[in-house]
């Protein structure tokens, strides 16, 4: 069911299924709902075998680099010597993105249950919810989930009589984009900045507090109680062989019904926009889709036609990313959205890496001043070069993540460019 | 190093080169002479951010450049530094750290040695194409002697992770983030750590200055040579520079077995007083009841011929070269006179917690082992003087003495540099030069013999005390006056238990320890 | 003291709320104290609870204080410098005090195509202030936020702990009124 909003073309899986139902938010509510059935069996599995189910379903993380789940864990030592940590990311802050907080606030069992049945199968003996800090509310929902989870003997000690113990903090952040890249997150919760690292050391050797961990995203977590339930076939009859299931789509700018859908994998991108979210309002005509999240590409109105998956949208020159098409009627100012796209970046750069420190806020600048009508035609090709000097260059790829949506609308909508210059 | 397996084998900028495996691309580089440029990597400083991203490098099988400074090197690599992508990428570093810098080297200290300035020029970088206003963050004070130009800064965290991992000292921070961030102190805990000048060395760039080197000399202009720091038993390895035969400043010189990259503040402080104080400049000989200037002949014969052999005590200093110390050990030998002492000036002992044999030493002096060596004895109290016997004192033991010390001996020697209150009661005085005037070798606490070189023209007719002492006992027909360090330095280990086994050009940059006849007694730490 | 909170609520206990209790010595009392112990008990590090601690700071006081980080650094056993080095890297941390009802206009790319520049400037222009300083009653700071993760409800504002969303310019004076 998508929120506020919910189509025909939706699938109602238990992610998305209870979303607007305020009875789904405490224990009592979503136990009547069929909630933590899952949870008693994953703990009379090995925890290689849960492993085994996420891998075949091909679940792939949706953080939004759609990493196969079920690998991520398999990276992690089987024979632990000393503790494990699972880290779900809740920091959602691309712009564009506004799903995982649906989960949060409406589904905050489903989410602690997926939770565990991770633990369970990295081995892990903590999970920290990392949530970022401007979402109060659901962060407060999640957590009186947890005290309840507790209070009934889902979480903490001797969980359901099984002799294993699994704690579960929710940490909330402060204000940082950065703390959602997975390293910056570990370095935020081992109370620092929220600075990325370079790997080696991967998460899986020496994560947070120097022992391994695994990093999930909030919708990927949710999806594993029903994997684990129905199976890895039963999640495969949605999507392709390499995108299976089903992705919640938050669909944000210029639309008629935006909001979240969950939807099958490998729908159509203007099937998404047009029929879903019913297009512009006002009979507008779309200019431009930034499909996957502030961090991917542009494509025009004449490129939505395509795959609503990994591979797919790869194939069309952008990238699926979490899905969260940010939508640009005809009477919007490319210029300007991208300037504000860049001045989100310049404002979220942790600052380590020379290319993005300096560049991102460079780009924001270069732009502010096109804007303005006092840019130059040798300024575009600065930008060019911008794109080019922040592209695999640093730690992480925050720099990069600019430069999709930058070198995107350069290519695409030069004339707005231009005719800002020559007026 | 036996085993084979334990090299790789690389190839850099078609220069082979086998390395150790484990050691990084940059590392390997510089094995084979190839400098990688880099600013957040300093070999002394233990962790790894690779955040500068100036060392960049393209390699073979990899599809992005990879930071040199972390990437391990391993068998079969290929590797080009400056390829056009890593020259392109490696310029575009420097266009975005020179976006908002303010430019300013005609007034910047480090101008001149600083590694911004060097490959902006290497690269040819003139012109910037930023058309955005400036951002401007003035100056500011980290500590009470140290400046911080945050224009200037590069925020490569060389300095915060020096304090934080060598100097065990969080003190020092990246406040802000983003193009927004600077270094900075809590508010009103600026950095009082003993060790904290390192970071003015670390910079990479002219944004942290001493004080008292603002404006002061330019880099160009300043002599360098190196030294031993005489402020404690340590004994690091230090280069002076001096401009116009004043000290302006000292950095630490790399001597991985001593000092490592770092030095104490205590030992910048001490060198830079090092230029005061009154100095002997002429031999002065007792004419009359009056104390008269003398040529040096003059002096020797006329002290050569009134020295005699019988009872009489030795002052000499932990400050003394070795060298010194030998000559004088020499003259008292021939004058009968056993024994001899010396004090030394106590002080608290600190630590650099990442480099922990560094450590500014209790002792504050250069050469106690060495003056224990020679045959000298620590002790509190100035030395008695028999009534009417012979006083010898050799190097600056009697800042402190009462006015009449020395007064009611037959004949009072000394030989020193600086002029101090009790030397009114002297027979005789030789002018010498400071340590820091001529070459001599110190011992350090482990027993390592140490080489110094000269920084600073001596005050007149100053000499070093082992050639003034080696003339006296020529005068005294024993023995040549030797006329040069490394003479002096090779009869006296050839005549000194422990020091048979070095030669003064095996001393090398790095010293040599004593044989183990000479070891201090003093375990090592 | 407080209703005592579950330690695995310690660490995220909303702190940008209007009843600020102002305290000067935060870990001098029971709930100080609680607070600093609870949040202890969930890492294996001490630095650990550092975010929750400027965070407890912030929810009493309103804004994160020098003295208030000093405390801090003492129970943590950090630095002061290492403790402002972290609150001033997040955004949410008030280095200064704001006014009761701190008031971010989320102007990123969804909200900006959604008049939320203009949701802004009402703002300013309602409650008479600034961008980030506080009216003369003390009753408001706004501020421009980044994407507030609210983007298919443009334009997406936040007071204190609360989200208002399908903001439009006109809504704004019924806002503040139903601020007080
Ligand atoms: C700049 C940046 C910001 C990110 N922000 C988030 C985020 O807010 N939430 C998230 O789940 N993943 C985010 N990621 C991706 C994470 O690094 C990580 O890949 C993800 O949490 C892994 O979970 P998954 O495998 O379940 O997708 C971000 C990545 C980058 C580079
Ligand atoms: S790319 Fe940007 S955000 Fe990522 S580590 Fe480097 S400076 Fe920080
Ligand atoms: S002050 Fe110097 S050493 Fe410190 S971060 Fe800036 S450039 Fe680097
Ligand atoms: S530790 Fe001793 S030798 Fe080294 S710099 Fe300090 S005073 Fe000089
Ligand atoms: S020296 Fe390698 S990234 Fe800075």
């Amino acid at each position: 069911m998508g929120y506020p909003y919910s189509h025909d073309l939706e699938v109602n899986t238990l992610l998305s299924r209870h979303f607007g139902d305020e009875k789904a938010r405490t224990l009592e509510g979503w136990k009547e709902l069929g909630g933590y059935a899952t949870l008693p069996r994953a703990l009379e599995m090995e925890p290689g075998a849960i492993t085994e189910v996420v891998k075949e379903s091909g679940l792939r993380g949706r953080g939004g680099a759609g990493f196969p789940t079920g690998v991520k864990w398999s990276f992690m030592p089987q024979e632990p010597t000393g503790p494990h940590y699972l880290c779900c990311n809740a920091d959602e802050s691309e712009p564009g993105a506004f799903k995982d907080r649906e989960i949060l606030r409406w589904v905050p069992h489903l989410l602690i249950e997926g939770c565990l049945i991770a633990a369970r199968a990295i081995r892990a003996e903590h999970v920290y919810i990392y949530v970022r800090g401007e979402f109060f509310p659901f962060s407060r929902i999640v957590t009186d989930a947890v005290v309840e989870a507790y209070e009934a003997g889902y979480v903490g000690e001797n969980i359901l009589g099984s002799g294993w113990n699994c704690d579960v903090t929710v940490h909330i952040g402060a204000g940082a984009y950065i703390a959602g890249e997975e390293t910056g997150l570990m370095s935020s919760l081992m109370g620092g900045r929220a600075e990325p690292w370079i790997k080696p050391p991967f998460p899986a050797q020496a994560g947070v507090f120097g022992r391994p961990t695994t990093v999930n995203n909030v919708e990927t977590l949710a999806a594993v109680p029903m994997i684990v339930a129905e199976g890895a076939d039963w999640y495969r009859q949605w999507g392709t062989e390499k995108s299976p299931g089903t992705k919640l789509w938050c669909c944000s700018g210029h639309l008629v019904r935006p909001g979240t859908y969950e939807l099958p994998m490998g729908i159509a991108l203007k099937d998404v926009i047009y029929d879903v979210c019913g297009g512009a309002p006002n009979g507008k005509k779309i200019k431009a889709v930034i499909p996957g999240g502030s961090s991917t590409a542009m494509l025009t109105a004449d490129e939505l036609d395509c795959e609503g998956t990994y591979e797919g949208m790869a194939e069309a020159g952008s990238a699926l990313g979490t899905a969260s098409p940010i939508v640009m009627d005809e009477d919007t100012n490319i210029v300007r959205a991208m300037r504000r796209i860049a001045q989100f970046y310049a404002h979220e750069s942790c600052g380590q890496c020379v290319q993005c420190r300096e560049g991102t806020s460079w780009t924001a600048q270069l732009l502010h001043r096109i804007e303005r009508g006092e840019g130059s035609l040798s300024d575009i090709d600065t930008l060019y070069h911008l794109c080019e000097q922040m592209t695999g260059r640093t730690i992480c790829p925050l720099a990069d993540s600019v430069v999709f949506p930058l070198r995107s609308s350069l290519d695409k909508f030069r004339d707005e460019y231009e005719a800002l210059i020559r007026c | 190093m036996s085993d084979a397996t334990n090299y790789v084998t690389l190839t850099i900028d078609a220069v082979e080169v086998k390395v150790e495996a484990g050691t990084t691309v940059l590392q390997a580089a510089e094995h084979a002479g190839i400098v990688v440029p880099h600013y957040c990597y300093h070999p002394g400083i233990p962790s790894r951010p690779a955040q500068c991203r100036m060392c960049l490098v393209e390699i073979e099988g990899q599809p992005k450049l990879q930071p040199s400074c972390v990437f391990p090197a391993q068998d079969g690599m290929v590797v080009y530094t400056t390829s056009e992508t890593a020259e392109t990428a490696r310029k575009s570093v420097i266009e975005f750290l020179l976006l908002n810098h303010p430019l300013d080297c005609p007034i910047c200290d480090a101008a001149g040695q600083c590694m911004l300035q060097d490959y902006a020029f290497e690269t040819g970088q003139l012109r910037s194409r930023y058309a955005e206003a400036k951002l401007v963050l003035g100056r500011d004070r980290v500590a009470d002697d140290i400046l911080y130009f945050g224009d200037r800064c590069i925020v490569c965290t060389r300095c915060v992770r020096f304090m934080e991992e060598l100097a065990g000292d969080n003190a020092l921070v990246v406040a802000q983030r983003g193009h927004k961030a600077y270094i900075d102190t809590f508010p009103g805990k600026d950095l009082d750590n003993a060790f904290r000048g390192n970071i003015v060395d670390v910079c990479p760039v002219g944004a942290l200055v001493h004080e008292d080197f603002v404006f002061k000399a330019r880099a160009w202009d300043m002599d360098s040579s190196p030294g031993i720091c005489p402020g404690c038993s340590t004994g690091c390895n230090i280069d002076i520079n001096v401009k116009e035969n004043q000290i302006v400043r000292t950095k630490p010189r790399l001597n991985p077995d001593v000092n490592s990259y770092w030095m104490c503040d205590h030992g910048r402080r001490h060198l830079v007083m090092a230029n005061r104080g009154v100095r002997a400049e002429a031999p002065l000989i007792r004419v009359d009841g009056e104390l008269e200037p003398a040529s040096w002949n003059e002096a020797l014969t006329w002290i050569a011929g009134r020295l005699e052999a019988g009872d009489g005590a030795a002052v000499v200093s932990g400050g003394a070269a070795n060298e010194s110390l030998f000559y004088m050990r020499g003259l008292l030998s021939e004058l009968g006179i056993d024994g001899g002492t010396f004090r030394v000036l106590q002080g608290e002992e600190i630590t650099l917690p990442g480099f922990p044999k560094l450590k500014l030493r209790a002792d504050r002096a250069p050469n106690v082992t060495g003056a224990e060596l020679h045959g000298f004895k620590r002790s509190d109290e100035l030395a008695d003087v028999p009534d009417g016997g012979v006083l010898i004192v050799l190097g600056d033991a009697l800042a402190d003495a009462p006015a009449d010390y020395g007064a009611n001996a037959g004949f009072f020697l000394c030989v020193g540099s600086h002029l101090y209150p009790a030397m009114v009661n002297a027979t005789a005085i030789l002018p010498m030069t400071s340590v820091l005037e001529m070459e001599g070798t110190f011992v350090n606490y482990e027993g390592r013999v140490q080489r110094f070189h000269q920084a600073l023209r001596a005050p007149g007719v100053a000499r070093p005390a082992w050639m003034s002492l080696s003339r006296l006992l020529e005068h005294r027909g024993v023995g040549e006056g030797v006329l040069d360090a490394r003479a002096a330095f090779q009869t006296m280990a050839a005549g000194t238990t422990g020091m048979d086994n070095l030669s003064w050009s095996g001393l090398g940059l790095r010293g040599e320890l004593l044989s183990e006849a000479g070891q201090p007694a003093v375990a090592v730490e | 003291m407080k209703n005592p909170i579950h330690p695995a609520a310690a660490s995220s206990q909303a702190f940008q709320i209007a009843e600020i209790r102002p305290i000067e010595r935060l870990f001098e009392d029971d709930e100080g104290r609680d607070r600093l112990e609870k949040a202890l008990s969930r890492y294996p590090e001490k630095r650990a609870a550092l975010l929750p601690m400027l965070g407890y700071a912030q929810e009493r006081n309103g804004w994160v204080s020098d003295e208030s980080m000093e405390q801090i650094a003492g129970a943590l056993d950090l630095t002061p410098a290492y403790v402002r080095s972290v609150a001033t890297f997040y955004t949410m941390y008030n280095k200064h005090p704001v006014g009761r009802h701190f008031i971010q206009v989320c102007t990123c790319i969804s909200c900006h195509l959604h008049e939320a520049d203009e949701v802004f400037e009402r703002f300013l222009a309602e409650t008479g202030t600034r961008a980030g300083e506080v009216s003369e009653d003390g009753k408001y700071t706004v501020i421009e936020a980044e994407c507030l993760g609210a983007c298919g409800f443009a334009t997406a504002v936040q007071v204190n702990d609360r989200y208002f969303e399908n903001v439009t310019p006109d809504q704004i004076p019924a806002i503040l009124d139903e601020l007080d």
